[in-house]
């Protein structure tokens, strides 16, 4: 008899034992989907939810405060984004709030992010709508980076072309890099340059010492200053 | 002449094997049809007066608390070799913070169940279907329903009650010492606060992940309990019947639980 009593006593603690951990486990998660929470709910209007699903988490300020309850296509190019979020950060999203859709880390889920709007505007009330912002398409992304790769490989190959005519030479800069007999007279030309121009500093330190020129230089040198 | 009496064989033997396979599949059907007659008695001796509570509180014990300490260890250490296995391969895509989730929901929505529920038909399926041979051959089910006692209402209904209420609870007591077992399994290789793994835990936990997991359960309990009775029930007098039905059940019990969780994939994946 009394261990009938103690296997009763037994079977009521594990049966009490394992609801009472079922409750918690559905407490919790009910929590995160803000079950037992005092909520309020505001709408976005999208034009592309980018796989956005209910029951994504909405986040304001880098922390979840809310979920997407519900998403609608409203006409053929616009989607209503229902989101539930949690009472206590009412106070901090504004009217100008704007929503975007975002990733959660690199793989991670989708999730809508509130940009919290002006100080100085009022508080958002339950149903209201805020501005979406135009998320950034993937593809869109995709697109312009082909867009920039197909000019860099353009680009790349010019300069194959380029170098390979410099290596054989040809051009100017060619010439300048690989022909060692241009490079000489290039050198020698410089030289004579030189040459040329002490000749000619020379001649003009003779010309403006002789009488007949004297005159005509003298009466430049003022125009000269007068610039 | 010997070709002739060769080609008779062959043509007994077909006949003997065709004569095998209409038996097998006559066989099968009726156990089948019996087993269906099974299922229908269980409900309508299920609701009929008296009820047995105190031999299903009996039961509820001997199958719930006494398979617990089993399924409590191989829970603990499922979860502790399923985050050892799976986090090299989360390693390598530098999401390591992600084990936590990651495991809850393996064990919640498919380990959990499914493994409690094989470890159950093991332990219980095995037991019940040898009790009942046994009671069989000992023709104890025979004297009862000569001293009036309904043998089915109190062997049978009591244990398949028992069974499919107990296995849930079980599985319960399973997904919470297997998630215990991965906090362990976790901090092996670093170091995590119990807080911040129970948040990772319930952060990608859902509804759809619990209550189809939880329901599928009451089935499997369910289906062992159904398949032990029933094959300890009519198991073949002999000593012989008694092993072979404790092996039946644990088979047919292992079976039924992946087809029973096969059937549950496929309803669950048409709503979520």
């Amino acid at each position: 008899m009394k261990k009938n009593t103690g296997n009763k006593i037994g079977l009521g603690a594990f049966v009490t034992t394992g609801l009472l951990l079922f409750v918690i486990g559905i407490y919790f998660i009910g929590q995160r989907q803000q079950l037992f929470r005092e909520t309020f709910q505001i709408s976005a209007i999208f034009k592309n939810v980018n796989g956005l699903q209910p029951g994504n988490n909405v986040r304001f300020s880098g922390i979840n405060v809310g979920i997407v309850n519900n998403i609608t296509q409203t006409t053929d190019t616009t989607v209503r984004v229902d989101m539930q979020i949690d009472e206590r950060t009412r106070k901090f999203i504004k009217k100008n709030a704007k929503a975007s859709i975002g990733t959660d880390g690199l793989m991670g889920n989708k999730i809508v992010l509130i940009a919290p709007g002006t100080s100085s505007e009022k508080g958002i009330q339950n149903d209201d709508f805020i501005e979406a912002a135009i998320p950034i398409n993937m593809d869109d992304v995709l697109l312009k980076l082909k867009t920039t790769e197909d000019n860099a490989s353009n680009i790349t190959s010019d300069l194959a072309v380029i170098m390979k005519n410099i290596r054989m030479g040809k051009g100017t800069i060619g010439m300048l890099f690989m022909d060692t007999v241009f490079a000489q007279n290039l050198g020698v030309a410089v030289v004579n340059v030189k040459q040329g121009s002490q000749g000619f500093k020379q001649n003009m330190d003779a010309a403006s010492k002789s009488f007949l020129l004297k005159g005509l230089l003298k009466k430049k040198e003022p125009a000269k200053k007068d610039h | 002449m010997h070709g002739k009496m060769k080609q008779l064989s062959t043509t007994d033997h077909i006949k003997s094997l065709r004569g095998r396979g209409s038996a097998v599949l006559k066989g099968f059907f009726m156990a089948v049809s019996q087993l269906t007659d099974f299922v229908l008695r269980f409900f309508k001796e299920l609701f009929k007066p008296p009820y047995e509570f105190s031999e299903f509180a009996k039961q509820s014990y001997l199958i719930g608390n006494k398979s617990f300490l089993l399924v409590a260890i191989t829970a603990f250490i499922m979860g502790l070799v399923l985050t050892i296995q799976s986090r090299p391969v989360l390693v390598e895509f530098g999401a390591e913070s992600w084990l936590p989730s990651m495991v809850a929901v393996s064990i919640v929505r498919e380990i959990g169940p499914v493994i409690t529920a094989l470890i159950f038909a093991g332990k219980v399926g095995s037991g019940i279907g040898a009790e009942l041979a046994s009671m069989r051959v000992t023709e104890q089910i025979d004297a009862m329903e000569v001293s009036g006692i309904n043998p089915f209402k109190y062997i049978v209904v009591t244990r398949i009650l028992s069974t499919t209420l107990m296995l849930p609870l079980l599985v319960i007591f399973a997904d919470a010492i297997a998630i215990y077992g991965s906090y362990f399994g976790v901090n092996l290789k670093e170091s995590v606060s119990f807080h911040l793994f129970f948040l990772q835990v319930f952060q990608k936990l859902d509804f759809t992940d619990v209550f189809p997991a939880f329901i599928k359960t009451f089935f499997f309990g369910f289906s062992i309990g159904l398949i032990g009775c029933y094959i300890g029930y009519n198991a073949n007098t002999g000593t012989e019947g008694v092993g072979k039905a404790a092996n039946s059940a644990v088979v047919f019990g292992s079976l039924m639980v992946f087809l029973v969780d096969m059937i549950a994939v496929q309803i669950t994946s048409l709503f979520t």
